[in-house]
């Protein structure tokens, strides 16, 4: 850990606690923060916003990532010169299923590398898992609050249009190729940020999950976001429980 | 030539349909299938055909198998798909692996929950960025069934490698410079073990929406250093099962608890 300020959290040891929720949104940190008790906004800069509060007397933190697996990775890398060990991105995602539900959260065990930035870490053979006892975490949360939910597979993208509009891309082909292809593997949601934060953490030795809410027709993040946050928050408490009692998983 | 269907014997594994449980346990060795079924209840041999050997009882009164895979991920490819059509849908990699962490010792053992995809067949289903992924559910029962063993148990992420002697005599390759700084990278990234199938079965499970999961015994050193004989003892196989059969075990209960299919 570092006392230095971190130039572009703009947070210094002592700013977070150990427990850290990452939105890709600088503009939902406030609301995620309600979900802990006397949060209190930390740092603002660039894509970057900090709030910290606590749940059940621990120190628990959100800050946003931006959009994409090159800002995530400058976060997550800063957050742990801080003093971050444990980390669940939050977020939207569209789904892969036909079968999958909008508004239905995805649990993410693992995530398909379709991005740059983490190959500047590790060869692309290496698996971006999330960690299990954060995986079993999200799934009581999930399970307790009734809310319907899949587990599975992220797609992390660099490129929000060639998801959502591939045939105006000159790739166009191989972008419809590689979808068929996570499809067929059993991905459930596509996201951009996972791979990456799931890879840096593996470095690091630290902890890391996530956990998506599926965008469709009629349902956004404004209209659903307390199931999602509610899970999010939750499954932090489940981990503050099993750490403070020495628990390693299973 | 005509793939056979789910009713006719499999053709490099010899099984048909019904001859083998949902759960499969997964050696490398064909010569230890005997020592696994062992572990069954009214255990019998079913086929045995090429580096295919597969024998099937009971555990607490459910069907299951064990199926040799061969080394590899090619021939390890051939016996998750056939032995899917023949009506398998768990997997249980089990064998041995080589230590890559300094604090992982000869007789340890590994829960592979990932693999490496450092192999060329899983490339001939999924796009490289796919994360070979093992099941959750699977993972967690072997880690619970391990523990009986005594042992440390460590839940990781395996190296799974095509070639046996470019990980054990690195220099002498031609291209020894990157297999050295791959295996730092591996090491970096915080893996725990090397072994040559989990990813395609991992791999090959996603594509056919089946369950897999791998329990390892660890023999040998991250720095490759020889083990002492005591080491050796350590690493015994017929003292290592009993912790991946009550890993299955477990699993068998969770199911059953879960009402899971």
């Amino acid at each position: 850990m570092t006392d230095d300020l971190q130039y572009h959290v703009q947070l210094r040891a002592g700013d977070v606690g150990r427990y850290v929720l990452l939105p890709g949104d600088p503009g939902r940190c406030e609301v995620i923060a309600r979900h802990f008790t006397d949060p209190v906004k930390i740092a603002s800069h660039r894509e970057y916003e900090t709030w910290t509060g606590t749940l059940d007397g621990e120190r628990v933190s959100v800050t946003s990532t931006g959009i994409g697996c090159p800002s995530a990775a400058i976060a997550v890398e800063e957050l742990i010169k801080v003093g971050a060990d444990t980390f669940i991105r939050v977020g939207t995602s569209g789904s892969i299923q036909a079968d999958t539900a909008p508004g239905s959260l995805s649990i993410v065990t693992a995530a398909i590398r379709d991005e740059g930035t983490s190959s500047h870490y590790l060869p692309i053979e290496f698996p971006a898992l999330a960690d299990p006892s954060v995986v079993d975490a999200l799934t009581t949360a999930a399970r307790a609050l009734g809310v319907t939910w899949q587990r599975g597979v992220s797609q992390s993208k660099d490129s929000f249009y060639g998801e959502v509009e591939p045939d105006r891309m000159p790739l166009a082909e191989v972008l419809h190729e590689r979808w068929a292809a996570w499809t067929l593997g059993g991905a459930i949601c596509s996201e951009m940020e996972a791979s990456t934060i799931f890879t840096i953490a593996a470095i690091h030795r630290v902890r890391a999950g996530g956990v998506m809410f599926t965008a469709g027709p009629g349902v956004d993040f404004e209209s659903s976001k307390e199931p999602l946050l509610r899970v999010a928050s939750d499954a932090l408490r489940v981990l503050i429980r099993n750490d403070r009692a020495g628990m390693t998983w299973p | 030539m005509a793939v056979p269907g789910r009713h006719e014997r499999q053709h490099h594994i010899a099984v048909a349909e019904g001859e083998v449980g949902r759960y499969v346990l997964l050696p490398g060795d064909p010569g230890r299938c005997e020592l696994i079924a062992a572990f069954f209840d009214d255990a019998r041999l079913v086929a045995r055909n090429r580096e295919y050997e597969t024998w099937t009882g009971t555990l607490d009164g459910v069907v299951v198998s064990v199926t040799s895979t061969g080394i590899g991920c090619p021939s390890a490819s051939i016996a998750v798909e056939e032995l899917v059509r023949a009506g398998a849908d768990t997997f249980i990699r089990v064998g041995t692996s080589g230590a890559m962490q300094p604090h992982i010792q000869p007789g340890d053992i590994g829960i592979i929950h990932g693999a490496i995809r450092d192999e060329g067949t899983t490339r001939h289903y999924l796009p490289i960025e796919f994360p070979a992924v093992a099941d959750i559910d699977v993972t967690r029962a072997l880690a619970e069934g391990a523990k009986i063993s005594g042992r440390p148990v460590h839940v990781g992420v395996a190296q799974s490698k095509d070639s046996f002697y470019g990980q054990h005599e690195p220099g002498r390759m031609p291209i020894a410079g990157e297999l050295q700084r791959r295996w730092q990278a591996w090491m970096a990234g915080g893996a725990i073990c090397s072994e040559m199938e989990a990813a395609g079965i991992f791999i090959v499970a996603s594509c056919l929406g089946v369950r897999a999961g791998g329990i390892m015994l660890i023999m040998g050193h991250h720095d490759q250093a020889p083990m002492t004989e005591e080491e050796t003892e350590r690493g015994s196989m017929a003292d290592f099962l009993p912790a991946a059969i009550e890993g299955l075990r477990t699993l068998i209960e969770s199911d059953r608890r879960r009402g899971d299919r």
